[in-house]
């Protein structure tokens, strides 16, 4: 009995629920190497604005317990290098090809969504208003739920394609985002991005990362994560996609029993680069042992 | 087409005080290891340190069909500590080689090796290297440690080059003070075409040598260490400054470079 590992979220049909997220899988072509790239759901490139972008001065990373720090601040060849250069290599591939967004006004947010409806190969975008390591940038528009709600009804009111919005754990109530994201049309949400924090040195007395604060991600996040995505789940009816610390199948799973539709795997893919196929083939032992053979079957199947 | 990680320790040593040589074996595919290149490595089975640490490769070899990378390294922090405790049989991750290596010239008069501390790990292979595929090569090292105790990686390259020439900052062995200034007294004998410096070692140190080298013709390349999580060119942590293409990461575009590229302002590093 073959299983079926196939998910729908908003329009966007994928042939399993697992996809890389943005920021920790370069523009893919980095793991061609590690992994077979027709294993995946999707493929979400690195965060796309306007303009190229130089990103943050090192240093940029620092580990933390079961997790790590970065500050890159959103470094990217810009949406039009993207689709010259990047989304060529990117066509032969049997995967969902997401396109991550960012910009730092809602007329950034339109254009790029705009010169990406000419592009050929892509399925959704992904609108990042949740970035917290850009001083101006997406945080504004993540944590205030009218802003989330104009950016949303932006970016749908021009794109072609299926609209997910990525949202940020560093809010009070992370449903009211969701509701107002929701309402302003989003086809599904994604979260959570990553957590705000920081880490210093003692010797020198000065924060590890030049930017000051940096996105903690990693197994120390994944607890965070799973609840706000259970809320979510409860507070809307659009398909929501789980993020955080997803380091093996079994992370993946709590994500879709309490209500995920898919998943992504980000920091995992720095230690393992063919970790994404690990987990879709321990998903895959998981259903057979449990007689699961639809992977839909099994979302939202938390008992309380 | 997913290449095979696995590995075991196969044997662990302290060289020298706080100094460690860890002997992997490995895939076959580490036979193509070029000196100047690096692997990241992690524990198997924990998550502590939590990402995998890069490391020069020291020296690749094999021996009845098996293959051995060699990993020389100080112990400085969380997890060079967890890993200087590892024991033979323990499983490891080892990603690799990774990044760009020194270029080894097939004819050249000398080689000058300028190591500080345990930047002697790609220096040494790369000697090995040289003394095989170098045509007429006279290769020659400054070796700089804090003390004689740490002189981590000596006996093998006394081993190879014609001449090591040591410093260590408490001048208990050799010439008192840094090792730049060691091989300054000498560079006269090595400003020309026919010479090529090689140099691995910390930024102050890299930084004192492009100053000498500054307005000199001779070909210097350096490697520059940096933290990294993945080494793959995803995850943009360890780039650093250059003269002409701004930021660029150390993992794909280095870690090997020109020292004349690589920006040694005061402000970097």
């Amino acid at each position: 009995m073959k299983l079926k590992m196939g998910v729908d979220i908003g329009g966007l049909t994928l042939k399993n629920p697992v996809m890389t997220a943005s920021g920790t899988f370069g523009y893919g072509e980095e793991y061609s190497d590690y992994l077979d790239l027709n294993r995946l759901g999707a493929i979400i490139v690195k965060g796309l604005s306007l303009e190229p972008r130089d990103g943050n001065q090192p240093p940029r990373i620092i580990e933390t317990a079961s997790g790590m720090l970065n500050a890159v601040g959103l470094q990217n060849v810009g949406v039009k290098a993207f689709i010259d250069d990047k989304l060529p290599c990117l066509r032969g591939i049997d995967s969902a090809i997401i396109a991550n967004i960012f910009g730092e006004t809602i007329e950034d947010y339109v254009r790029v969504a705009e010169i990406l409806n000419d592009a050929e190969g892509i399925a959704a975008l992904e609108v990042n208003i949740s970035c917290p390591n850009v001083k101006r940038g997406g945080i504004t528009f993540g944590s205030d739920p009218a802003l989330a709600g104009e950016v949303t009804r932006a970016v749908k009111g021009v794109s072609r394609f299926p609209v997910i919005v990525k949202l940020t754990p560093n809010v009070t109530d992370i449903t009211q985002i969701a509701r107002a994201v929701e309402a302003a049309g989003a086809d599904a949400l994604s979260l959570i991005n990553t957590i705000t924090g920081m880490s210093v040195d003692i010797e020198k007395r000065v924060s590890h990362l030049e930017n000051v604060t940096g996105g903690l991600s990693g197994p120390a996040i994944k607890p965070v994560a799973l609840r706000m995505v259970w809320e979510v789940v409860n507070a809307v009816s659009i398909p929501v996609i789980g993020v955080g610390g997803i380091m093996s199948a079994r992370d993946a799973l709590e994500f879709l029993i309490v209500g995920a539709k898919a998943v992504q795997v980000g920091t995992a893919n720095f230690l393992n680069p063919g970790v994404t196929a690990d987990i879709i083939d321990d998903m895959e032992r998981y259903m057979s042992e449990k007689g699961i053979d639809d992977i839909n079957d099994l979302i939202g199947t938390l008992k309380i | 087409m997913k290449p095979d990680t696995s590995a075991t320790v196969f044997s662990q040593r302290e060289t020298t005080r706080g100094h460690f040589l860890m002997v992997l074996k490995a895939s076959a595919s580490f036979r193509k290891s070029l000196p100047g290149q690096f692997v990241m490595v992690r524990m198997t089975d924990s998550n502590a340190p939590f990402l995998s640490r890069p490391f020069s490769i020291y020296s690749v070899r094999s021996r009845g069909g098996d293959t051995f990378v060699e990993i020389l390294y100080k112990v400085v922090g969380k997890g060079t500590e967890v890993f200087s405790r590892l024991k033979e049989g323990d499983a490891m991750n080892v990603l690799g080689p990774l990044g760009r290596g020194f270029d080894v010239p097939s004819i050249c008069k000398k080689i000058v090796l300028i190591a500080g501390g345990v930047g002697i790990a790609p220096l040494s292979f790369l000697a090995e290297r040289c003394e095989k595929e170098t045509s007429g090569a006279e290769i020659i090292c400054y070796m700089g440690a804090g003390s004689s105790e740490a002189l981590a990686g000596l006996d093998r390259i006394e081993g190879i080059c014609s001449v090591v020439k040591i410093s260590t900052d408490d001048g208990s062995r050799g010439h008192s003070g840094p090792v730049t200034e060691l091989f300054g007294h000498d560079m006269d004998l090595y400003a020309d075409n026919d010479s090529r410096i090689y140099s691995c070692g910390p930024t102050q140190m890299l930084r004192s040598l492009h100053k000498l080298l500054k307005d000199q013709p001779v070909a210097c390349q350096v490697s520059l260490e940096e933290r990294m999580a993945c080494g793959i060119g995803a995850c943009l942590g360890c780039v650093v400054k250059t003269k002409s293409d701004g930021l660029v990461r150390v993992c794909k575009e280095g870690p090997v470079f020109d020292i004349n590229s690589a920006d040694f302002s005061e402000h970097n590093g």
